[in-house]
């Protein structure tokens, strides 16, 4: 389908769809008696539209959208793995989504929260964790909360944090919500962070800690973790694990192991949850033993009388959301972990770093690869060297020609004109080599036929699109 | 032995590709992590079959009651979700995509949400809504923030009346950030606002029930001061059917928590956080927005992620806010239920909410012992002091009705008075039965 979508609004035809609306069995009740006039709004502009316009529009809609249940999507640092549809089916339990958060009979959901949180201990090593935050950069805030309030009741000050320029952008900025200032650090040739650098930035005064991604966005392992932890322990620091990177090291080692003191997870990447075209997601943060009483409210414990909240937290940082977190989103990441069980965890680390690697030394072969080395889950190519100055842009539209979707385009930023690629565990080998046969056809139109790169995509139900023209002129709604 | 559950790989297609890698085992790969803190094995248990799976799970949840009836609001709501609703958001093209970042293969998604930020301007008549965050009590919380980037100064004040649990969430992100804020009554106001007042926050319909006179409480802050921004929040928007929107009422920013607009209780998560504000704010707004644009090398008209310049992926710690993954599913699914009720139908939810709380209310002061405190208009929520509350809360249940909050589990002094909520879910029948539990719950103790 190429034309264009007339939008929902102008497919109405007034008629109403009563259907929906259960039959009103009280009556004579003047709603103006009840809610004077001036209280009430004049007129609403919403169309009412029959029901089978607006399935037929949303259903092409969904055509002219790519998932990953469509094909490969190898977003760098995004884990855009297969999710079970068991996880769905799970989820819509009556017994769990129809359930009101301040009931009392709620000890199945309790046991939900409760059971993942220790599984999620034992995968992260770390000792008390909250289901609270509602995503990944909801966590780090949480997290940095966590380290604020842990000093001040040191009655320390600390007010400066140190983020490596590989981290992921939403690090800097929650770094800055909870209140921080923050030390950039250059990462080394390795795309490690330099231990003489992080030694004499830790000097500086008032530094509360680091946050790190490992593996990093480069897919680097860095190989002197334990002593990176160590020197920022050793400066009365802590250290903060990015867990969007955590899905290689399932059943391999652990953040707690790394010396890391408080870690987030994206349930919507490393377990297996739909990213749903940008949430909800869900982003738990574990902390180690010193930690805990610092979490978010509510905290839950299991007790002879069930598994109810603690009362007694007047350390803790507060709520930073309203119930339980996005219990929707964990009941399919319990699912998930229950499914894998421990071998299975295991093996999805080891077969996202296989399957990155293999996509590596095949791309390798007509790409620039500017951190040579042995990869974990994800791995980052450039545009460096591209025929006829053909750009990392250009790629990345071209790619969606052939029906699949692009890698993650210009991050991280030491990198020009990166291509971030992660295609995860769960893509078969079939797929990774269509893959590579897409890329390798593009670098040689590059190469032969450069302007069919340039202005690509043509097979997308829309030409490329000007990003400029939307910005300088905002339309935001019709 | 592999157990490659959602593996597609067997073992010979591995070892063809450790071969093209270059390696010898799968092992080889983690070379760089330092042997001393590999991990032996996760003590987990051991993967469960689907079948094992379903009916472990389907226990838990029976482990968690349903009712028939519900009489409990306070924040989350059951309202009737059209069939449509999961047919639509349960389509994998869109619950399997990810942020909509190469917008030539999302414009499914695009669309939808740029409908979804149209039809939220037009039920709130704001200028502008943002694609989603995460509830409304963060919502709330950012708007805050939001308010102090814009004005410059570091106070804000909230209105008592606002969600409790958002009161503490609001507390929270302050905290953070070393911004002060104080809770007053509505009769304070006149003397506590001043020029170094980043902004006031209220809710209304708040969250005892009452509808406030939005005119007279915005007249009060604009006499006193110019530069506060003025932030309404709503738990249950579905009032907007009948009352006046606050964009009609000279309102900053309005923020609410949408899972009233068609999504499942789910034990109050994920919800939506509806983020709304005035048109000369737009640069100092929080999350995504979908823009329309024209092609590069055409004339169609399309849909990108725009404005990012005010995200933290480019601007880094000089954004306005860390948000990056919202609740465009969310997002979704409230366009979906919102068209479903068309605005006939969104009229007559609303109507018939206020008609059945209202119709409670009636009855309820008939019997002896009960009083309904709420002094203002009410939507689909209000006040009842009853002579026996775990009494009446032990009625509800027999009767299969979830119970009315107990006030008290947030204010330890109303301890005799329940939150009770009627939405148009409730039948005749349910009420009658909500009645018999308090006459029950006079007589029986």
């Amino acid at each position: 389908m190429t034309s264009n979508e007339l939008l929902i609004f102008e497919k109405g035809n007034g008629k109403a769809n009563k259907n929906f609306i259960p039959k009103m069995d009280i009556e004579g009740i003047d709603i103006d008696e009840i809610i004077p006039p001036i209280y009430q709004r004049a007129q609403l502009s919403i169309p009412d539209t029959p029901e089978i316009e607006i399935v037929r529009h949303y259903i092409n809609l969904s055509q002219k959208n790519y998932g990953v249940d469509n094909g490969i999507y190898p977003l760098g640092s995004c884990t855009m793995k297969y999710n079970p549809k068991v996880n769905e089916i799970t989820a819509r339990l009556s017994g769990f989504s129809q359930i009101h958060p301040l009931q009392e009979e709620n000890q199945g959901a309790m046991e939900v929260i409760y059971e993942t949180s220790k599984m999620l201990e034992e995968i992260t090593g770390m000792e008390g964790f909250t289901l609270q935050p509602a995503a990944g950069a909801h966590g780090e805030l949480t997290g940095l909360l966590i380290m604020k309030k842990y000093f001040k009741s040191k009655k320390v000050k600390k007010s400066k944090i140190i983020v490596p320029d590989s981290a992921h952008g939403t690090n800097p900025a929650s770094a800055k919500m909870a209140g921080f200032s923050i030390i950039e650090l250059q990462s080394d040739k390795n795309g490690e962070v330099p231990l003489d650098q992080l030694e004499y930035a830790m000097k500086e005064k008032d530094v509360a800690g680091i946050m790190l991604t490992n593996p990093n966005t480069l897919g680097v392992f860095d190989r002197q973790i334990k002593e990176i932890t160590r020197i920022v322990h050793k400066n009365g620091g802590l250290c903060y694990y990015d867990g969007a990177n955590l899905n290689p090291m399932l059943g391999i080692c652990r953040p707690k192991d790394m010396g890391f003191d408080i870690v987030h997870l994206n349930l919507h990447k490393t377990f297996s949850t739909p990213h749903g075209g940008g949430g909800p997601g869900s982003g738990p943060v574990g902390v180690v033993n010193d930690l805990i009483p610092f979490l978010p409210k509510p905290c839950i414990i299991k007790t002879s009388e069930g598994i109810i909240c603690k009362s007694n937290n007047e350390k803790s940082i507060g709520r930073i959301k309203a119930f339980w977190g996005n219990f929707g989103v964990i009941i399919r990441a319990y699912t998930y972990i229950l499914a894998l069980g421990s071998e299975g965890l295991e093996q999805v680390g080891q077969i996202s770093v296989l399957n990155a690697n293999y996509l590596r030394v095949l791309l390798q072969k007509k790409y620039d690869l500017p951190y040579n080395r042995i990869c974990q889950h994800e791995f980052v190519l450039s545009d460096k060297g591209l025929p006829n100055e053909v750009i990392t842009e250009d790629i990345a539209k071209r790619i969606l020609d052939y029906g699949i979707y692009a890698p993650t385009i210009y991050f991280p930023l030491i990198v020009n004109g990166a291509l971030m690629i992660e295609p995860t565990e769960t893509e078969s080998k079939n797929s990774l080599d269509n893959f590579v046969d897409i890329m390798y056809k593009i670098y040689e139109e590059a190469h032969d036929d450069p302007e069919l790169v340039k202005k690509a995509p043509y097979n997308t139900s829309i030409g490329r699109l000007d990003a400029v023209l939307a910005a300088r002129k905002p339309i935001l709604h019709d | 032995m592999l157990k490659l559950d959602f593996i597609p790989h067997n073992e010979k297609i591995i070892e063809e590709m450790l071969k093209t890698i270059g390696v010898n085992t799968i092992d080889d790969l983690f070379q760089d992590i330092p042997d001393d803190i590999k991990i032996k094995k996760l003590n987990l248990s051991s993967g469960l079959s689907e079948p094992d799976l379903l009916r472990y799970l389907k226990n838990l949840s029976l482990q968690n009651k349903e009712y028939s009836y519900s009489f409990l609001g306070a924040g989350c709501y059951y309202h009737y979700i059209p069939s449509i609703v999961d047919f639509i958001i349960s389509r994998p093209e869109f619950y399997s995509s990810y942020t909509p970042y190469q917008a030539e293969a999302s414009q499914g998604y695009l669309q939808a949400i740029y409908e979804y930020q149209t039809i939220i301007s037009r039920v709130t008549q704001m200028d502008i809504a943002n694609a989603s965050m995460y509830d409304g009590s963060t919502a709330l919380a950012e708007a805050a923030i939001m308010a102090t980037i814009i004005t410059g100064k570091n106070k804000v004040i909230l209105l008592e009346g606002i969600h409790p649990e958002y009161i503490e969430v609001v507390k929270t992100y302050c905290w953070g950030q070393e911004i002060d804020h104080q809770i007053i009554k509505e009769n304070q106001l006149k003397n506590e606002i001043t020029e170094d007042i980043a902004a006031v926050l209220f809710q209304s319909p708040n969250f005892f029930g009452d509808i406030e006179k939005i005119e007279d409480t915005v007249r009060i802050i604009r006499e006193k001061s110019q530069k506060c921004l003025i932030i309404q929040v709503m738990t249950d928007p579905t009032c907007l059917g009948i009352l006046k929107p606050p964009g009609e009422l000279d309102i900053d920013i309005y923020v609410a928590e949408g899972q009233a607009f068609g999504i499942s209780p789910s034990f109050g998560g994920p919800g939506l956080g509806i983020f709304t504000a005035k048109q000369k704010y737009l640069r100092k707004m929080p999350g995504r927005l979908i823009g329309k644009t024209k092609e590069l090398y055409g004339e169609k008209t399309g849909f990108i992620l725009t404005l990012q310049a005010r995200e933290q992926h480019i601007r880094r710690e000089k954004a306005s806010s860390n948000i990056c993954t919202n609740q465009a599913l969310c997002s979704l699914t409230a366009l979906i239920y919102l068209l479903s009720l068309g605005k006939t139908g969104l009229k007559e939810i609303s109507a018939q909410n206020f008609q059945k709380a209202h119709y409670l209310k009636n009855e309820l002061i008939k019997i002896s012992g009960y009083e309904i405190l709420n002094k203002k208009p009410t939507y689909n929520e209000f006040m009842l002091k009853c002579p026996n509350i775990e009494a009446l809360i032990n009625e509800c249940k027999k009767k299969e009705l979830l119970p009315p909050l107990k006030l008290s589990k947030y204010y330890p002094e109303l301890d005799d008075v329940a939150l009770v909520c009627v939405t148009e879910c409730n039948s005749k029948k349910s009420i009658e039965k909500f009645i018999d539990a308090a006459k029950n719950a006079v007589k029986n103790y």
